[in-house]
């Protein structure tokens, strides 16, 4: 039987925007999140300051939260899951169960937006010898979120603040050894933005990126990479780094400064490296329930990329956030808009279609 | 400079980091076997199967990798042989001792690998056919060969890629073994003897008749063994939390002594190939400046322990020079098996042949409670018997006694 | 046309351009050599780039771009500084620059570059041994003249070298001119491989009076085992 309810799996940026919108629209929708809370990864691994105008990662998101629970035609249910899914476009049949507890209430809907993000690369695998399973003065970009939220960015193993910072770029992305090809988008403007942030909360402290090319597109140019440079003297040296390896009470990082033409070796407090986007398992997990296509590095394959960013191997499925593959907040932001409109306009046309 | 000034020994292989990597089977690449069966399926080759009884390793992504115990075909290094017979001698030694079966054959070339990487004058098709000529004599004993050299070990896994991906250069080598009359044949795994060594490390700490507690050891992993096809060298996540190769390192656990780490493990001892031969300003600058100087600086080990032929010969032949430019060098260099050796109650001449080495290695001796004035004498008897005719060789039965 | 001035402007354009065909030739040029970040990881790691004005990403940079005329000024210049450790293969676009310059260097050989016969001057009787007798590095080359850095030890070992190698349990060590004994079916073999694979002709091109020699060792060797040479 058709259905006009709309279905997102996924309490992130994307999925609480979808629902606003579906809500806004008057129309029906479910939000199905794994978590016991809404807010996806900015708010489960404590985003500090938005890389786009520094705002709080944690008042932000509220907002988002605030906004789709405001609607009384969305219904959210946390600790919950998708276990399976049959039909077609107008007319799926989905299963919700609680999370990791198989038997599921059997639910209808006529529209799916899939917005069940990203997990970070795990440093463990990477072939550069980082260091991050022998250093706890090695760190990610999210261990880094967490530090500068609280205010309390430190050298971990010490507790005091650092004097001297670096981060690398690229970790876990565009490396054909590894497997992850492409590049994960935000994380130079993410580490500018955090070398900022470490600039200010610990003046004392010297800060390093060190990098293959700097990804700063459009106004992040003006707005974050300038400033890092004039105002917060971060050093941008371009050279990735080969190995981390401890010396006296500090971490040696080994590189060359391409544009010196130098092999260079110095010691470091902090090292953060910037760990790019990969599937989450939730993706993995939606994309073989859903009978989704996945591309190469098991993202949510979107067929016709620039024209229709939402789109999926499945009609009356659409796909919105870093499922999709890396993105930053402003495409998250910008495909569930998209996804909210497609999903609201087909069972909108299926209704009228029905009158 | 004094070394022990302000040194806090560190120890890397036990990390204090607070996180714990978990290895998932989801992101494991491929593994090389399934096209070299296939491969021996079209009737490319003969796949020579690891024999029993065999311990299975973990590799760097998590592979297992079959290591045999015996029913071994030692293809030998040429500078461990010419240069330093200690280290080829122990490795027999310990095989002898853990009565383990074991192949010491004439019908075997050097890999020729020092050779093409210091003057390539040489070529992809002759270093193959190479190759697969010793496979091949191998093979033909039904033993199974177990490489001593860690640079024939590292160019044989590159050559092996070489030979899977590329079909006309196999063919070409086919039509070569052809003419001399020999299989095509190639090993189910490509093993380094020190991975043999790693597998049977609890062996030889069972047999340890040496306390080697206050021994402190400063680590060098060979280049070739684990940054020459990287997914193929063992891989511990007991040993330096899994990020860091494991072999070599492990055995001086099992043995009691302690690991220091330093800031320059991941360097090239600077062996160079060429450069150890015709260029030498550049080994022994490197060995000295970016290996040996800091781990007496940084580490003040009793000895520094590899597990490659042009490792131990850099490491230890290039520290006279530096000695007499007041450089901080002067610790013993030897391999893991005659360190192992050393454990087990070897004679450090008649086995590990010491005599062979540069650097002082009797503090070290001392330190282990032999005393080598006494096997040096006893040598030295053994050399008399040599000079006056009464023996012609020095063998094995006299080395047990 | 490059980017710089040509080093080797009295050498044609074309044969410069045959060089660079023949290096793209080889078999494992295609997984030596892919695009290139210009990151510098292959420099952090390499132990010559220390202590030589040697970088593995110049290496990879100009092959990328096929500049052939700095290609062939690294061939002739820079490639044999190498130490072949292959710390480079750390590369996260897969290259070899380590890989890249074998090759490199066997062109240049195959050329008889004299930057590969300068390379190799005073290298010919290595090559005599490991090519003529089957093992590398035999005792009977510890002699003081030929390693005087590695201090007084090589003194007492040459002195005394017959009888420390008789004073070796491994059977197969009781030798002097080899590493170990090697039987003469498997030099044999060895020889007909060097034949068959046109490395007699690289010796050719970078050394005549070493080629002349191995020659008439192999030949020697192979009538009287009933080889055709």
């Amino acid at each position: 039987m058709t259905s006009d309810t709309v279905l997102i799996i996924g309490g992130g940026p994307a999925g609480l925007e979808a629902a606003r919108l579906i809500g806004d629209l008057g129309e029906k929708a479910i939000l199905v999140e794994k978590r016991e809370a809404l807010g996806g990864t900015p708010i489960y691994e404590h985003y500090a300051a938005l890389t786009h105008g520094f705002r709080s990662a944690e008042e932000a998101m509220n907002e988002l939260i605030a906004a789709a629970r405001a609607n009384p035609t969305v219904d959210i249910r946390l600790g919950s899951e998708l276990v399976e899914c049959s039909g077609t476009a107008g007319d799926f049949k989905v299963k919700i169960a609680n999370a990791g507890n198989g038997a599921g209430e059997a639910v209808n809907v006529g529209a799916i937006i899939v917005a069940t993000g990203f997990q970070h690369f795990d440093p463990g695998r990477e072939t550069q010898m980082y260091g991050y399973y022998e250093y706890d003065d090695v760190i990610t970009l999210a261990d880094a979120e967490k530090m500068l939220k609280e205010h309390n960015f430190v050298t971990p193993s010490k507790g005091t603040p650092p004097q001297r910072v670096c981060f690398i770029q690229c970790v876990g992305s565009r490396d054909r050894q590894i497997g992850n090809e492409y590049c994960s988008k935000v994380c130079c403007g993410i580490s500018s933005k955090q070398a900022i942030e470490i600039r200010q909360q610990v003046p004392g402290a010297k800060v390093f990126i060190f990098y293959i090319d700097m990804r700063m597109y459009g106004y992040w140019e003006n707005e974050i990479y300038w400033p890092a440079q004039e105002q917060y003297h971060v050093q941008y040296v371009k050279g990735i780094i080969t190995e981390i390896i401890r010396k006296g009470d500090r971490l040696l990082v080994r590189g060359e400064d391409t544009t010196m033409g130098r092999p260079m070796e110095v010691p470091m407090d902090v090292v953060v490296l910037a760990v790019g986007m990969e599937p989450s398992k939730g993706t993995k997990d939606a994309a073989k329930i859903l009978g989704l296509k996945q591309n190469k590095y098991n993202f949510i394959d979107v067929p016709h990329d620039a024209l229709d960013p939402t789109a999926t191997s499945v009609p009356g499925i659409f796909v919105a956030g870093a499922a999709a593959g890396p993105k930053d907040l402003d495409d998250t932001m910008s495909m569930a808009g998209a996804a909210a409109m497609k999903a609201a306009a087909l069972v909108a046309k299926q209704s009228r279609v029905a009158a | 400079m004094t070394a022990t000034a302000g040194i806090i020994p560190y120890d890397a292989v036990n990390t204090s980091s607070s996180r714990k990597f978990e290895r998932m089977a989801e992101y494991a690449p491929e593994d090389f076997h399934k096209h070299l069966f296939e491969l021996e399926a079209e009737g490319e080759w003969i796949v020579q199967r690891v024999p029993e009884p065999y311990v299975e390793v973990m590799t760097k992504y998590g592979r297992k990798k079959k290591i045999p115990l015996e029913l071994s075909w030692h293809h030998k290094s040429c500078g461990q042989c010419g240069h330093i017979p200690g280290y080829s001698t122990a490795i027999f030694w310990l095989n002898r001792k853990l009565n383990f079966k074991y192949l010491d054959p004439t019908d075997q070339t050097s890999c020729t690998a020092w050779n093409y990487y210091a003057s390539a004058t040489s070529n992809a098709a002759a270093q193959a056919g190479v190759a697969m000529r010793n496979f091949a004599a191998a093979y033909e004993t039904g033993y199974y060969p177990i490489i001593h050299c860690g640079t024939s070990y590292g160019h044989y896994k590159e050559t092996r890629e070489e030979l899977l991906h590329h079909a006309e250069l196999r063919h070409q080598v086919r039509d070569i073994m052809r003419k001399l009359g020999k299989a095509m044949v190639m090993p189910e795994e490509i093993v380094h003897y020190s991975e043999w060594v790693h597998v049977v490390r609890d062996r030889i700490a069972a047999n340890q008749t040496r306390d080697f507690s206050q021994i402190s050891v400063a680590v060098h992993p060979a280049c070739h063994y684990y940054k020459l096809v990287q997914e193929d060298a063992i891989y511990d996540p007991d040993i330096y939390g899994g990020q860091r190769t494991a072999t070599v390192s492990a055995l001086i656990v099992a043995l009691g002594a302690q690991v220091r780490d330093y800031s320059t493990w991941f360097d090239c001892c600077g062996f160079g190939f060429r450069h150890i031969l015709v260029q030498r300003d550049f080994t022994r600058s490197f060995a000295t400046l970016r290996k040996i100087q800091v781990m007496k600086d940084e580490a003040d080990p009793d000895v520094v322990i590899t597990h490659d032929t042009g490792c131990v010969t850099t490491l230890d032949k290039s520290q006279f020079v530096g000695k007499a430019h007041g450089f901080n060098v002067g610790v013993p260099v030897m391999s893991d098996a005659q360190f192992a050796a050393l454990a087990m109650g070897a004679h450090p001449y008649r086995v590990c042949q010491l005599h062979w080495h540069s650097t002082d290695y009797r503090p070290l001796l001392e330190k282990m409670g032999i005393d080598h004035e006494r096997a040096w004498a006893e040598f030295q008897d053994d050399l008399k018997r040599l000079k006056n005719g009464e023996k012609e060789y020095l063998t094995w039965e006299d080395v047990d006694a | 046309m490059g980017l710089f001035a040509d080093k080797y402007p009295d050498v044609p354009y074309e044969e410069k351009l045959r060089l660079w065909e023949e290096v793209k030739a080889d078999v494992r040029f295609p997984s030596v050599q892919y695009g290139c970040y210009e990151c510098g990881i292959c420099v952090a790691a390499c132990p010559s780039a220390r202590f030589y004005d040697f970088s593995p990403r110049k290496i990879a940079q100009a092959a990328g771009r096929e500049d052939v005329e700095l290609i062939y000024e690294q061939m002739n210049d820079d490639v044999w500084n190498c130490s072949q450790c292959f710390s480079c293969n750390r590369c996260p676009r897969q290259n070899s620059p380590g890989g890249l310059i074998t090759i490199l260097r066997e062109v240049a050989v195959k050329n008889g570059l004299k930057s590969a016969k300068q390379a190799l001057e005073g290298y010919s009787r290595i090559i005599y041994k490991i090519m003529g007798t089957g093992t590398q590095v035999s005792p009977d080359m510890l002699q003081p003249d030929a390693f005087p850095d590695w201090g007084p030890q090589v003194r007492e070992v040459s002195a005394d070298l017959e009888l420390w190698r008789r004073a070796l349990p491994p059977e197969t060590h009781h030798t002097v001119s080899t590493g170990w004994q090697v039987d003469d079916k498997t030099v044999i073999e060895l020889y007909l491989i060097w034949h068959h694979t046109g490395v007699m002709d690289m010796i050719a091109e970078v050394d005549e009076g070493l080629h002349m020699i191995l020659n008439d060792v192999m030949e020697e060797k192979l009538e009287e085992a009933g080889y055709e040479t």
